[in-house]
């Protein structure tokens, strides 16, 4: 009796599985094997040579591929935690103003946050590149109004990364706001009524109610902000190339420098499969103090 | 009977007209470039003028920022639907032919484009003997300086050596009114690189000598510390230098604004210049590379650009594609003489490698002195090195140039790591 329902169960399910297993499987699968290999990518995949695990001890290394690589780990890791670091906290506030209704212009305010993530990463990067220029750009115009000397943004090292982080939480920070809104929404009225009846002040709901129950939406805004942020490459590529002195080379960036522009297949794939695997654990990480913090509630 | 005759007739004519079809077969041949679109709409000229006399050849051109040429070519370009005609840097080639991308010219037109071109150019499209594109364009770089704000500084003519040079930029420089004196670039390989490699060749030094780096010799040394010097002075403001090769960014932007004294720039970004500075670009004068105390003359570095033909193209599409080249690169299809490829060119202000080409427009090139000072320098000009991973070592390079500029390291270190990542980058792609 159960042989037809497992037939028409798999025939159900293989349009769909057969298509993730070619379009995301095979793929990644791919790149796995091709970072045990020496292959350049302008040749056929019968050209690659097996070099075990050398790719990855080269990204390793003390010559330039090893620093650079390593150099962009680091510079990926920081415009990670910065990005999540500065969106999640504004999200939420963002999102609070958003929500109320006391004062009007919720609406408004929900609008212009969001119309930033439709605009073209193109469009921004021209914008951005001259907002920032150290001599002629009217941000530092701005700062000299109050007093604050020029800044040189994207033309120092020290500076350059954090100028296209801030970037990004420009144009992404209306797309979670959205995220929290709808996580707002999804909070009963009643419970806000109970403590404000047992003398709960704004601040105290707002730890106690508003942010615990936040938790499924900041912990899915994390999630996805961590995977867009370890996957920036438009603005680098578009206004930084990289520089100066890689403060701007992130991995996805390298990666293309090396595995494309260079046609080191091989070895861009090393860096892809390392790049995956810092990303399996970031959100491991993130999903164990997630649990922990809820077991730690109850 | 008749009727079997008009039939017969009628399968006649048919079969006839199909066999001559067969036999000219129409060709589809794609130009990738990295030009404008002003320029591009001259090319596009050209190709039309070619297919009035080729109905059977269809061309279209396709334009890249110069920053995705490479990429481009590296991840389209090489398959059987990239595009089949390309235009190139000369240090890309010895990859390109490694990895079998590119075809080599046919046997009669190589012949012909060695008759007609110099031998330094020729040697920079061929691999082991083996000419693999047709030349068009040669840069060079010269002194840049802006004659307006030289005058305010009391400097009578171009510095001649590094001493005349670093006392220019002395000169120039004015903190209050946010003014440096040399303009050095970065964010953008070849923009950091070639400005340090004319410093270099013209202190007698060089990058690369058979495939191997020299950047641990006296003359680079002097080279590195002069970087060193002009950071530590003041006189070069890296927060000044941000430049990509779309001619944007703080580093054009300083100089069109005449904030910059002087910088080392290639010819071909005259068009750039003009369009930043209107009637300004006349306080623009061109000098040769002020000399090192190593060099013995002003000297300078050149690299050439090629059109290549894809090796995956159809053999039709290949054979197409080398005819018009030989046709755009000839003397017969450009005004007085002239190749369509060469006026293309100088209408960018680039110079043109064809010897006719240089013959034809020799007027033009030598009545525009922006040109001019670049055109006197060419004799003296010494090839940017064409080897195997020559992208990562112009890549490499740059950032050790970049940490001197920020002050990250001192000249000696930058000197030993520069020379040290060359080593393991040439010796490992040369395997």
């Amino acid at each position: 009796m159960q042989r037809p329902n497992t037939k028409s169960t798999i025939a159900m399910l293989a349009p769909a599985t057969g298509l993730i297993a070619v379009f995301v499987l095979v793929p990644m699968l791919m790149t796995i094997w091709l970072s045990f290999q020496d292959w350049s990518t302008q040749t056929g995949f019968e050209t690659a040579k097996f070099v075990g695990v050398q790719n990855f001890i080269d990204l390793f290394a003390a010559n330039s591929v090893g620093r650079d690589f390593k150099a962009a780990l680091v510079n990926t890791a920081i415009y990670t935690v910065l990005s999540v670091v500065l969106i999640l906290p504004l999200s939420v506030a963002f999102g609070l103003l958003v929500h109320q209704k006391i004062a009007p212009g919720g609406i408004v305010l929900r609008t212009v946050l969001f119309s930033t993530y439709m605009v073209p990463m193109i469009a921004v990067a021209l914008v951005f590149s001259k907002l920032y220029s150290p001599t002629e750009g009217p941000i530092n115009q701005i700062l000299g109004w109050v007093g604050i000397p020029p800044q040189k943004w994207l033309s120092s090292p020290q500076t350059a990364l954090v100028s296209v982080v801030l970037l990004n939480v420009w144009q992404q920070v209306g797309y979670f706001t959205v995220l929290v809104v709808a996580g707002l929404t999804q909070i009963p009225d009643s419970l806000h009524e109970a403590a404000r009846i047992d003398g709960a002040n704004a601040g105290q709901r707002f730890w106690s109610i508003t942010l615990p129950m936040l938790g499924n939406t900041l912990l899915f805004s994390a999630v996805i902000a961590i995977i867009n942020a370890v996957q920036v490459f438009e603005p680098v590529a578009l206004i930084t190339q990289g520089g100066p002195v890689n403060a701007t080379n992130v991995l996805t960036y390298h990666i293309r420098r090396v595995g494309i522009e260079r046609a080191q297949g091989g070895l861009g794939s090393a860096m892809a499969v390392t790049l995956m695997l810092s990303l399996i654990v970031a959100i491991g990480v993130l999903f164990a103090f997630a649990r922990r913090s809820r077991e730690d509630r109850k | 009977m008749h009727l079997m005759r008009a039939f017969a007739g009628a399968a006649g004519i048919a079969a006839l007209l199909m066999s001559s079809t067969a036999l000219v077969q129409a060709a589809d041949v794609s130009f990738l470039t990295h030009w404008a679109p002003d320029t591009v709409a001259k090319l596009e000229a050209a190709a039309a003028t070619y297919s009035q006399s080729h109905p059977d050849t269809k061309i279209t051109v396709r334009a890249v920022p110069f920053g995705d040429l490479l990429t481009t070519l590296r991840s389209s370009g090489g398959g059987a639907g990239g595009a089949t005609i390309a235009g190139i840097y000369d240090a890309w080639l010895p990859d390109l032919v490694k990895d079998g991308l590119v075809t080599p010219v046919p046997d009669a037109i190589a012949t012909d484009t060695k008759a007609n071109w110099p031998g330094g150019v020729i040697g920079a499209a061929s691999i082991g003997g083996t000419l693999y594109g047709i030349p068009n364009e040669i840069d060079v770089y010269a002194l840049n300086y802006n004659k307006k704000l030289f005058a305010a500084a009391g400097i009578t003519e171009a510095p001649k050596t590094w001493d005349e040079f670093f006392a220019a930029a002395e000169k120039l420089t004015d903190k209050s009114k946010g003014q440096q004196g040399f303009g050095m670039i970065n964010s953008w390989a070849a923009g950091v690189l070639h400005p340090f490699a004319s410093l270099l060749v013209s202190n007698g030094g060089d990058l690369v000598v058979d495939g191997k780096p020299v950047l641990d010799s006296k003359q680079a040394t002097e080279t590195f510390e002069l970087y060193e010097k002009l950071i530590k002075s003041g006189y070069s403001d890296p927060a000044m230098a941000t430049a990509d090769a779309n001619t944007t960014g703080p580093f054009l932007d300083s100089f069109v604004s005449g904030k910059t004294g002087m910088i080392i720039m290639a010819n071909w970004w005259e068009s750039a210049l003009k369009a930043g500075m209107g009637d300004a670009f006349a306080d623009v004068a061109t000098a040769p590379i002020p000399v090192g105390p190593s060099g013995d003359k002003a000297r300078s570095i050149s690299y050439s650009w090629m059109t290549v033909v894809n090796s995956k193209a159809s053999v039709e599409e290949q054979a197409a594609a080398w005819d018009f080249l030989n046709w755009l690169n000839g003397p017969e299809s450009g005004p007085n003489g002239a190749s369509a490829m060469g006026d293309i060119l100088v209408s960018m202000g680039i110079l043109p490698s064809r010897t006719s080409d240089g013959a034809a427009f020799a007027e033009k090139l030598s009545s525009d002195p922006f040109l001019k000072g670049y055109t006197e320098t060419l004799a003296d000009a010494k090839g940017f090195p064409v080897v195997l991973g020559g992208q990562e070592f112009s890549e490499s390079l740059q950032k050790t140039l970049e940490s001197i500029q920020f002050g990250q390291i001192s000249a000696a270190d930058a000197q030993a790591t520069a020379q040290s990542d060359a080593t393991e980058i040439l010796a490992r792609n040369a395997k």
